[in-house]
């Protein structure tokens, strides 16, 4: 009883929440949903497109949506720590984790930390800066941790990454290796917006704009740790498990698929399964998470021998895992 | 590679296995069919299994094919070296033979290992090759049945079904998931079992026509062609055979059935049979007889022909058909006895008849008033010439031979004879003592004008003459008659002409016969004589037969036969001596050909000892070369015997000849409860024991050796259906023919129509099992899942296509807004049901039981009823549904 109702009142504030990001971003129910997800499995996301598509916008109404103030280093009343680097080609490893200074004072090197020490990063055009800033921010993605010089310091056990990129092809870019786009739980492109959403943003720019300064915390530090908890508890049924294995299995099989998903990337997409069936208020996964977050979750882990197969390639797996579940009675139960 | 070995192990047994089992039994079939030079079944068998086992696992592991090609050829190469190169101690010739046996068979197994591991849907390639093999076997057997071909092609197209539908699964699911798979093999064996009742049903439906059938194709085989052919000669009799035609393609000439006054004939020299007739006058001179064939009593007058008549009073002609007679076994009809209404001066003669390949072995030919007929085996040197042989008995009249007419004064003793014959006849003086229908029946002459002049003419002829022996002869001396010149009036000729004027009605062949052109052959002079007798109150009959001519005195009693000797003739009746025959046909004065020589009679056939009517146990024991046999009558030494119990032996078939339906074959023919005939002959080389009298017959069967040693088998063929009728004339059977092609047809069309309406209503029957098996839920999760099931296939026949989508996505975006059902609202339901913990909350079974009674009518409402049922019919549509899963494969 006590459960449920605590589920209900996350639940009412996932929506809150993904209602105040509506707000702003018009038109892009999806892509906020992505967003929460990737938050809510305790993972990282890369946003990918052109510039000027609002992904920068999403990413800065999320961290408002959850935390105090924009430029607030402390975590006072359960708020949110937010930080948001512009990554530049000459931006350097300790631009980003901090450096030690000489403390007039103490006569001593004290560690001035970087902005990576903080709950939410928006890591603003990644592919502009050089492999080494990258890999420095990965390593933290990866591990939680940051280690300067001989120290390690433990980041909090709340830290997401929404991090931007441009499309590869564009000039005075540091593409990501695959190793690397691993990391992130969740790539999504952004895409444009429909014709009438655009209409109603372009006669609303103003409304909207004042929305964006007065957007509320919705969510404390609190609920977010109780939502994640949640999303691991999210029923997953065995069948659903197998399917997840028969999907992984068939991109290493795939004749069109170079590099197959990795056993982390399957345990990533289990992950972002459960918590997206938690954003869509359900306490368990259909077969439409699955059809909903391959794109998102397993398109760039996976390596495509052409341009046509990294269309349709993926997409055929899934179909057949779907057809396959589609004709699949209620099995026996656990 | 450990998983990749389980991967292979696994379809060793799914796969390879099956496949190896099927090779094993179309070997098996191929073996019985043409004897190979070993027919070690088993090692062959092995030898192509290996290829396959070896090939598929060697391509499992993705091995180039022509890297192993070139080293399978090169082995091959090699091996076929060594084994000529070995030291003379076994016969290279031979075990070259059975080295390119076996590696054709090893390589026939290797390119079925490569097709099934590297080609897609190659097992359906590999079903049609097994399929054909197996039709190609089964129809060149003897002995083809519907049930023998059903028998046959069952493993083929289980294997075929199985390798389709059972083994991809069963494949995928061992690996997946084992339980999943033993549920399959239940399904497969119900799947099994509902063809075979399919089988079963059709052939239930169908005996009787699928029977006419078989009977077709066993009695006829592929004869419409030559159907046409004798039609053609019929119209225009211009045949080589002239009186004689051929029933069937593969069989030989026959008389006859029609004797037809026609314009032309032509004649062979083919040789039909020799005969061996023991009837000798008692100063050891030989006296022939007539062969008769049939009795044509019914007169064609449209027509001008003569034909059989099924009604005939006191018939005494013998129907058998020796080709049915079991060699050495008999069979009689003595009825023909009293039938020949005569038993003066009567005695029975025995003849041999040896019939050549030519000639049509379903008719018997025998010395008029034949009433026994015996199967007798040819001499071997002669089984080329002669394919069969009978022995006849007649009851003959002393009176009877064939120096009638032609010779009618060549031999002094040959006239004292006819003179006596005549004295004889001459005691008969009318015929009041004759039965009336029986005098009428052979003294009907036709109405018409001419059959009035020939009346006129035979009163004339006969003027003055009371006997009626002394007017049939005077009917003789009247074609025999010579003109003021000394030149004969009447002559034979082949080709009599067409009548003078084919414009005045009523011409008659027949009359411009004996009226005007007074040229003709056999069939002329029969049929007008014929006339002339009943015209005057004769009892005459029209005979067609063979001429019997004594040509030399060499092999005395020994005739030989050509078809130009086929003959018509007619016999007059005697009260109290039967029938006489009396050829009134003239000598042809032009013919100079030489006399057709004789031949070498044939030497008399070995005798047996022993004949066995048996029932074979077992198929024979191919290495011992025994066969167990259950025997209850024989003749022993000439004398048949009924046994009180049937008794079994052994019979030792080394030496032996096996023929089928005369023609030789092998033993391995023989199965289980075949009737075979088994001969044993009297040699000096075997011990057999001699009967003993006052013996029972049971205890001298006990001193019979053992096993006996057998010389000869006939297997009897299966009796047909179908006797032949002779009395049918040819027109009538093309007739039934062409019927019958149709009927086959027809039937053939049927079970296509069966066969595809049954396609046609099959989505129907799957909605029904969906409706009912949603009956029969047992509980709400249960009702759910299958109206689940139930309601995608009704969108789907609906015409809503799910391609791809997720069934919420689905529910939301095609079925709703097209259908106006709550689709969407069941399946948040039961996808909770289905992927979530599991529990039905309050309000569930409300929206599932709503929706299953609503989504039925919304369809029928939102696409109308008479759209949605003829949905059903669509096939391509329903098979869109099935294949749903399978169409999206991208693995090679």
């Amino acid at each position: 009883m006590n459960e449920s109702t605590q589920s209900t009142s996350h639940s009412s504030k996932l929506l809150t929440l993904t209602d105040n990001i509506g707000k702003i971003i018009r038109g892009k129910p999806q892509e906020i949903k992505y967003v929460v997800t990737a938050l809510l499995a305790k993972g990282h996301i890369l946003l990918e497109d052109n510039p000027g598509a609002g992904k920068t916008v999403l990413a800065k109404t999320l961290a408002q949506s959850i935390s105090e103030g924009v430029a607030d280093h402390s975590v006072a009343s359960g708020g949110v720590a937010f930080k948001r680097i512009q990554f530049t080609p000459d931006l350097l490893p300790m631009d980003l984790i901090g450096s030690y200074i000489f403390d007039e004072e103490k006569k001593d090197f004290v560690f001035k930390k970087g902005p990576l020490f903080t709950h939410v990063l928006l890591a603003d055009e990644i592919n502009r800066a050089s492999p080494k800033v990258q890999s420095a921010l990965l390593e933290c993605m990866a591990e939680n941790q940051i280690s300067a010089g001989d120290t390690t310091f433990q980041l909090d056990k709340f830290f997401f990454t929404i991090a931007t990129q441009n499309p590869i092809e564009m000039e005075g870019t540091y593409p990501l290796p695959t190793a690397q786009l691993d990391r992130f739980f969740m790539k999504i492109t952004f895409g444009y917006v429909s014709e009438e959403v655009e209409l109603d943003i372009y006669n609303n720019y103003l409304a909207i704009g004042d929305v964006k300064g007065t957007v509320h915390q919705v969510l404390t530090y609190n609920d977010i740790i109780g939502l994640q908890q949640e999303a691991e508890n999210i029923y997953l049924h065995p069948e659903l498990v197998k399917s997840i294995v028969k999907l992984v299995q068939a991109t290493r099989h795939h004749p069109e698929i170079a590099l197959g998903c990795s056993t982390r990337g399957g345990i990533i997409f289990i992950k972002c399964l459960k918590a997206w069936a938690l954003v869509n208020q359900r306490d368990y996964v259909i077969e439409d998470d699955i059809r909903a977050l391959a794109q998102p979750v397993l398109h760039h882990r996976l390596i495509f021998r052409n341009r046509e197969a990294s269309k349709v390639a993926l997409q055929q797996i899934v179909d057949q895992e779907v057809n396959r579940l589609a004709k699949l009675g209620i099995t026996t139960k656990k | 590679m450990r998983e990749r070995l389980v991967q292979l192990l696994i379809r060793w047994l799914f796969v390879v296995v099956p496949t190896a089992i099927i090779g094993y039994v179309t070997l098996t079939y191929i073996n019985f069919s043409y004897t190979a030079q070993s027919s070690s079944i088993f090692n062959q068998a092995l030898f192509f299994s290996s290829g396959l086992l070896i090939a598929y696992s060697l391509y499992f592991f993705r091995i180039r094919w022509v890297v192993t090609f070139i080293l399978l050829w090169l082995a091959y190469w090699m091996v076929g070296k060594i084994i000529v190169k070995l030291p003379g101690e076994f016969d290279v010739f031979y075990a070259t033979a059975k080295f390119q046996l076996y590696s054709a068979l090893f390589f026939l197994g290797w390119i079925f290992g490569f097709l099934l591991v590297r080609v897609k849907y190659s097992y359906i390639i590999l079903f049609g090759i097994l399929a054909v093999a197996t039709l190609v076997v089964v129809s060149s057997t003897i002995d083809i049945s519907f049930s023998y071909i059903l028998l046959h092609l069952v493993p083929v197209i289980t294997y075929g079904l199985y390798m389709l539908f059972v083994s991809p699964m069963l494949v995928y699911d061992v690996e997946m998931d084992l339980k999943k798979s033993g549920r399959l093999l239940i399904r497969f064996s119900v799947f099994v079992l509902l063809v075979f009742l399919a089988f079963l049903l059709v052939g239930k439906i169908f005996t009787e026509d699928l029977k006419a059938v078989e009977k077709e194709l066993v009695a006829r085989g592929a004869k419409d062609e030559d159907g046409k052919e004798r039609e053609k000669k019929d119209g225009g009799y211009d045949q080589r055979y002239g009186l004689m035609d051929k029933p069937d393609k593969d069989d030989g000439y026959k008389l006859k059935d029609t004797m037809k006054i026609s314009s032309k004939m032509s004649q062979s020299d083919q040789l039909m049979f020799c005969s061996h007739i023991n009837n000798f006058f008692p100063d050891g001179t030989p006296q022939p007889l007539y062969f008769v064939y049939h009795y044509l009593t019914k007169y064609d007058q449209a027509k001008e022909s003569f034909i059989r008549d099924a009604n005939v009073p006191y018939l005494d002609e013998f129907n058998a058909d020796p080709s049915e007679v079991s060699i050495f076994h008999s069979k009689q009809d003595s009825s023909v006895i009293p039938n020949s209404l005569g038993r003066k001066l009567r005695k029975v003669v025995e003849s041999e008849v040896y019939l050549s390949s030519n000639t049509w072995k379903h008719a018997l030919l025998a010395p008029a008033s034949a009433f026994y007929v015996q199967s007798i085996p040819v001499e071997k040197d002669f089984q080329k010439q002669f394919l069969s042989a009978y022995k006849v008995k007649s009851y003959a009249s002393e009176l009877n031979n064939a120096y009638f007419v032609y010779n009618p004064s060549a031999n002094p003793m040959l006239e004292s004879f006819q003179e006596e014959r005549y004295n004889e006849l001459r005691t008969v003086r009318d015929y009041h003592s004759v039965d009336t229908a029986f005098y009428n029946y052979y003294t009907k002459v036709p109405s018409g004008v001419i059959y009035d002049s020939i009346t006129n003419l035979a009163k004339k002829i006969t003027t003055g003459i009371v006997n009626p022996n002394d007017k049939v002869i005077a009917i003789r001396d009247f074609f025999l008659d010579r003109d003021k010149n000394g030149k004969r009036i009447f002559r034979y000729t082949l080709k009599p002409g067409s009548p003078s004027d084919p414009n005045i009605p009523n011409t008659s062949m027949l009359s411009d016969f004996l009226f005007k052109t007074h040229a003709g052959y056999c069939t002329y002079y029969a049929g007008a004589s014929l006339f002339l007798l009943r015209s005057i109150g004769i009892p005459a009959r029209f005979t067609t037969g063979f001429a019997t001519i004594n040509r030399s005195d060499k092999n005395k009693g020994w005739y030989w036969f050509y078809a130009s000797q086929a003959h018509a003739w007619t016999q007059v009746y005697f009260p109290g001596y039967g029938w006489m025959d009396f050829d009134m046909t003239i000598g042809n004065e032009d013919q100079q050909g030489a006399p057709k020589p004789d031949g070498t009679p044939p030497l008399p056939p070995p005798q047996p000892w022993l004949v066995l009517n048996a029932m074979t146990n077992a198929a024979p024991d191919l290495t011992k070369k025994r066969l167990d046999i259950t025997f209850d009558n024989m003749i022993y030494f000439d004398e048949k015997y009924q046994l009180k119990n049937p008794l079994s032996r052994v019979i030792d078939v080394s030496m032996c000849r096996v023929l089928y339906d005369k023609k030789d074959t092998t033993l391995s023919i023989l199965s289980a409860g075949d009737s075979v005939i088994i001969v044993s002959y009297k040699d000096e080389s075997k011990a057999i024991p001699r009967p003993k009298r006052g013996v029972a017959i049971e205890s001298q069967v006990d001193d019979f050796p053992s096993p006996i040693v057998a010389d000869e088998i006939h297997i009897k063929p299966k009796p047909k259906a179908e006797k032949q009728d002779n009395a049918k004339n040819d027109q009538q059977k093309t007739e039934e023919k062409s019927m019958t092609w149709k009927e086959i047809l027809m039937l053939a069309a049927k079970i296509a129509g069966g066969v595809i309406g049954f396609i046609f209503i099959l989505p129907i029957l799957f909605l029904l099992y969906l409706v009912v098996k949603t009956a029969f839920a047992k509980n709400d999760t249960d009702k759910a899942d299958r109206i689940y099931q139930s309601a995608l296939y009704q969108f789907h026949m609906a015409g809503v296509e799910r391609i791809n989508e997720t069934p919420l996505d689905y529910a939301r975006t095609k079925v709703d807004p097209a259908l106006h059902t709550a689709f969407q609202e069941f399946m948040t339901v039961y996808l909770r049901l289905k992927y979530g913990k599991g529990t039905l909350r309050d309000g569930d079974s409300e929206i599932i039981r709503r929706f299953a009674s609503n989504f039925g009518p919304a369809i029928r409402k939102s696409k109308g009823f008479f759209k949605v049922g003829f949905n059903y019919f669509n096939i391509l549509l329903a098979s869109r549904y099935f294949l749903q899963s399978e169409n999206n494969e991208y693995e090679n």
